[in-house]
């Protein structure tokens, strides 16, 4: 059969082709990589052109061209980012803390100061038909000229015969011609670089028309790992990832460095996190509870509502039920933050001209908590309420008629056949719901941002925050953001929840079990 | 072949996000700017363009994410030359060693308006060319407010007269309650009192905290008998608040230029005012402070600092900057151009009590201790002094300065 043959030989030959043009380009991607000494994208590239070749080319690896497309995605946005999280933990990363040391290293190195009284000079600067930089300086203070064609400022005389005058002006000094401001504007980039040397003495540019004698402030000694202030001569030896001096002055910026086990050290040692700790932690698994029992319950009621052949226009309810769903939860929190506005909100008003009371939403620590979990239900039922309908399907009708006959009431029928064969696939869903709802920072940080604060307890704990919302306030309301100390406590957290999901799952599984002798 | 294709796809555009797009290169100024600005910047850029032949890229990002990206790509060799943003921003950007000192303001300082100079001074060097200033004042309605008021007393009194909830009207309104600690800052300076101290020095002294002086406690019981005399709703919040004033039926507001846009739409007939006087002594608000800075991992100082000086410190392009965006120049040649204009005047009144915004990072636990003690207190949970001293403590024990 030459046709399939044919087939296959063209898309052998395409796959070579391809493969070929991509191991070409990544060569010599990999080659620039070498030369611009960028190891790590040089690593991840080779690994990556590695792993492409074996898979494409190895009989053995076939399967892998099917789960590899998956797995790819899944390094990278799942694997990498929690990698990269719990590394973050470990180090000092956050505010004060963002570079690294070489970058924080060369921030020094490459601070100078004007000295007082510092000697200034006026340029002018010249170029030769190579591009070959000369610089005309002349001394403010004395008008002595100096000339510089490489690194070095050498003393001239203004009668020197390289110079060519026109007028007052030197216009040009051997091959070299004058240049414009305009060309001296976008030859900024380059003499902002230039570093001359006239003895001791460093000259730099300091603005656009003037060269100033510059002294370096630090000097890095790489064998001690010390910063040398050179003004002062105190040394400073890196602490935590910032130079430090023996009397304890700190200089700014430090860098990121590792820090071992520090930032959970603090977390425990620290009584301003550990004391609302607990208070916090029996919130959030209550919140987290009464959201799942309370959207749960509404859900599946309206679900069996629903579910009655006999109930007319289902279609219509269904669709208007859904609503809340179809809405973007932010903008749902928004609208809710507003109707439960103590003095202008609708509910408060409504309330107020029917029964003459007004409910403190948001401004009371027990209403709050009510509040947030009333907006929650309205956001977490529709979800429950779908679940619930296609689960209800599922439970063979013969059952009913079975209980039916044999006596049992509406309320048995829904405790002994509904509950149980519904949790059966519900339950994992549950779970889920739990552990979403234990970091649901949206709702709770929308709609009261962790308040009402508690009455003088000197926290940043509201009546209203959970983990998640006071790791934040935790982690950026100090100075600054520190984000090593807010990996570690989310690495905390995330044990909280795969423990507790953990023992979920083992109660759901005992239930399939129970079920499964029904 | 296909399922290749698309592979090889994906790994080029993985590839291609790690190259930098917007990053800083020799000889191209590149600029991050919000939607306020950028357009106009990028005019003015053209007109640089023009004149000395070096590329101006001006790249459009949402306000707050200019500095948290910055910060980020700043390091990674990715960010611009130039940024625009408030000064409030200097104090966590130096402390990363992210922004580059502006020397040659030292010698141009009498062109700008004082105070925006003060706010872009850190330690002994000045680290962002200020543009433009704001503060809050007092926004009135003339229909029902004819006469603004001078002092603190006859703002009670007129809003006592205007105020009747059952009618849904409103003498004056603050967000306040809310809790706004920016907008309860007036307030508190009324009696004097302060948020950080100065040190010998003449720099912010983050362990100096004035939240719980006599005076802070003092302006806390002016804010708490708003609340409790009945004129301003607990509940009242900045929505709220600007949604009333420009349904004509609250006369007076506190707050600050950003909200006059949709007064203006609204076609309220509004006044703008300077902050009444408490028993002599002027109610002085934050001040907040724009300006350009430049990024201390740009591979173009030089050429910024020339851009900067050269051509955004002149008074046609401040001009240019003021009509895009009317908020008050700090470029003093500019702002006296439009110093006729009523409002001008008017948030430059303002502007000249106020006290420019603590930039150090330590900002961030205040804002939130003094919130909370806001609340407690416009909630009545706590008394003012108990409240603060609570938040002060509070503040100290966060910072590190027990």
């Amino acid at each position: 059969m030459p046709a399939p043959t044919c087939i296959v030989m063209i898309a052998r030959l395409g796959k070579i082709i391809v493969l070929g043009t991509t191991d070409a380009i990544g060569v010599w991607a990999a080659v620039g990589l070498f030369s611009s000494r960028s190891w790590a994208p040089l690593t991840c590239l080779l690994a990556g052109l590695g792993v492409l070749n074996f898979v494409l080319l190895s009989k053995r690896a076939y399967p892998l061209r099917y789960i590899l497309p998956g797995l790819i995605p899944f390094a990278l946005m799942v694997a990498y980012p929690i990698i990269y999280n719990m590394s973050i933990a470990f180090t000092n990363y956050g505010t004060g803390n963002r570079l690294t040391k070489d970058q924080v290293i060369a921030h020094f190195e490459n601070m100078y100061y004007l000295p007082e009284g510092s000697e200034r000079f006026a340029y002018q600067a010249f170029r030769d038909a190579d591009g070959n930089l000369a610089l005309l300086l002349v001394s403010k203070d004395g008008g002595e000229l100096y000339l510089a064609l490489d690194e070095v400022l050498r003393p001239v005389d203004a009668g020197d015969p390289r110079f060519v005058y026109e007028g007052e002006e030197i216009v040009r000094i051997d091959g070299y011609h004058q240049l414009s401001r305009r060309e001296v504007v976008r030859l900024l980039g380059k003499l902002q670089g230039v570093s001359l040397r006239r003895g001791e003495d460093t000259i730099r540019l300091v603005s656009l028309n003037e060269f100033a004698v510059y002294r370096r402030s630090y000097r890095y000694d790489q064998e001690r790992d010390v910063l040398v202030d050179l003004r002062t001569g105190v040394e400073y030896t890196p602490v935590q990832g910032t130079f430090t001096s023996s009397t304890g002055e700190t200089l700014q910026p430090g860098f990121v460095a590792w820090v071992g086990f520090q930032n959970f050290y603090d977390i425990i040692t620290n009584p301003r996190v550990t004391g609302p700790f607990f208070r916090v932690f029996r919130w959030t698994f209550l919140w987290a509870l009464l959201s799942v029992v309370l959207t749960f319950a509404l859900g599946l009621g309206l679900a069996i509502l629903l579910n009655d052949p006999y109930l007319e226009l289902r279609h219509v309810y269904r669709t208007i039920l859904i609503l809340p769903y179809a809405i973007p939860g932010f903008i749902s929190i928004m609208v809710w933050a507003g109707l439960l506005n103590v003095d202008f909100g609708v509910v408060n008003r409504i309330l107020r001209s029917l029964v003459g009371v007004t409910i403190p939403w948001f401004h009371d620590g027990f209403w709050a908590r009510v509040g947030v979990l009333l907006v929650n239900l309205w956001l977490g039922y529709p979800y429950m309420m779908i679940v619930s309908l296609g689960a209800l399907q599922s439970i063979p009708q013969e059952l009913y008629e079975a209980a039916r006959v044999d006596g049992a009431n509406r309320w048995q029928r829904f405790w002994k056949i509904t509950l149980p064969l519904l949790l059966i696939s519900v339950a994992p869903l549950l779970v889920g719901s739990f552990a979403f709802n234990f970091n649901n920072f949206n709702v709770i940080y929308l709609l009261t941002g962790g308040g009402p604060p508690i009455p003088g307890a000197q926290t940043l704990a509201g009546q209203t925050d959970i983990l998640i919302s006071y790791t934040y306030k935790l982690a950026f309301g100090g100075a600054g953001a520190q984000y090593g100390f807010a990996s570690a406590i989310s690495l905390i957290i995330f044990l909280i929840i795969g423990t507790i999901s953990a023992l979920n799952f083992r109660f759901t599984r005992r239930l399939e079990q129970m079920s499964g002798g029904l | 072949m296909k399922r290749y294709l698309l592979m090889l796809v994906g790994l080029g555009v993985l590839f291609g996000l790690g190259g930098a797009v917007w990053a800083s290169k020799p000889g191209v100024l590149t600029i991050w700017a919000d939607d306020t600005r950028a357009p106009i910047l990028a005019e003015l850029g053209e007109r640089f363009s023009a004149e000395y032949g070096i590329p101006v890229e001006v790249h459009e990002l949402p306000f707050g994410d200019i500095r948290d990206r910055l910060v980020i790509a700043a390091p990674a060799g990715e960010g611009p030359d130039i940024i625009i943003g408030p000064h409030d921003w200097i104090g966590e950007l130096i402390a990363d060693g992210l922004l580059e000192p502006i020397p040659f303001l030292e010698e141009k300082k009498d062109q700008f308006v004082p105070v925006s100079i003060e706010a872009f001074t850190w330690g002994e060097k000045i680290y962002g060319l200020p543009y433009l200033t704001e503060a809050i004042g007092i926004i009135y309605n003339k229909d029902l407010v004819p006469q603004p008021p001078r002092t603190y007393t006859e703002l009670i009194a007129i809003a006592s007269a205007l105020t009747d909830p059952e009618a849904g009207r409103y003498g004056f309104l603050t967000h306040v309650p809310q809790p706004d600690p920016y907008h309860s800052f007036p307030f508190l300076t009324a009696f004097g009192g302060y948020i950080f101290g100065l040190d010998e020095e003449g720099v912010l002294d983050p362990c100096d905290i004035g939240l719980d002086s006599e005076g802070a406690i003092m302006g806390a019981h002016l804010i708490l008998e708003l609340i409790t005399s009945g004129l301003v709703p607990a509940g009242t919040d900045y929505g709220v608040m600007t949604g009333l004033f420009n349904e004509g039926v609250v006369g007076m507001i506190l707050t600050g230029p950003w909200a006059v846009a949709d007064i203006r739409a609204a076609g309220i007939p509004y006044g703008i005012a300077v902050l009444p006087t408490v028993a002599g002594r002027p109610m002085r608000p934050f001040l907040g402070v724009h300006g350009f800075m430049v990024s201390a991992f740009s591979a173009n100082k030089a050429l910024a600092m020339f851009f900067l000086e050269e051509f955004i410190a002149t008074r046609d392009t401040m001009l240019a900057l003021y009509e895009a965006d009317p908020r008050n120049p700090a470029f003093l040649p500019a702002l006296e151009v439009v110093s006729a204009e009523p409002d001008v005047a008017a948030w430059a009144a303002n502007a000249a009590l106020g006290i420019p915004m603590p930039a150090i990072p330590e900002m961030a636990a205040v804002w939130a201790a003094w919130g909370d003690a806001i609340k407690l207190i416009v909630t009545q949970e706590m008394a003012p002094e108990d409240a603060l001293r609570a938040a002060a403590d509070h503040i100290r024990e966060l910072i590190g300065c027990k």
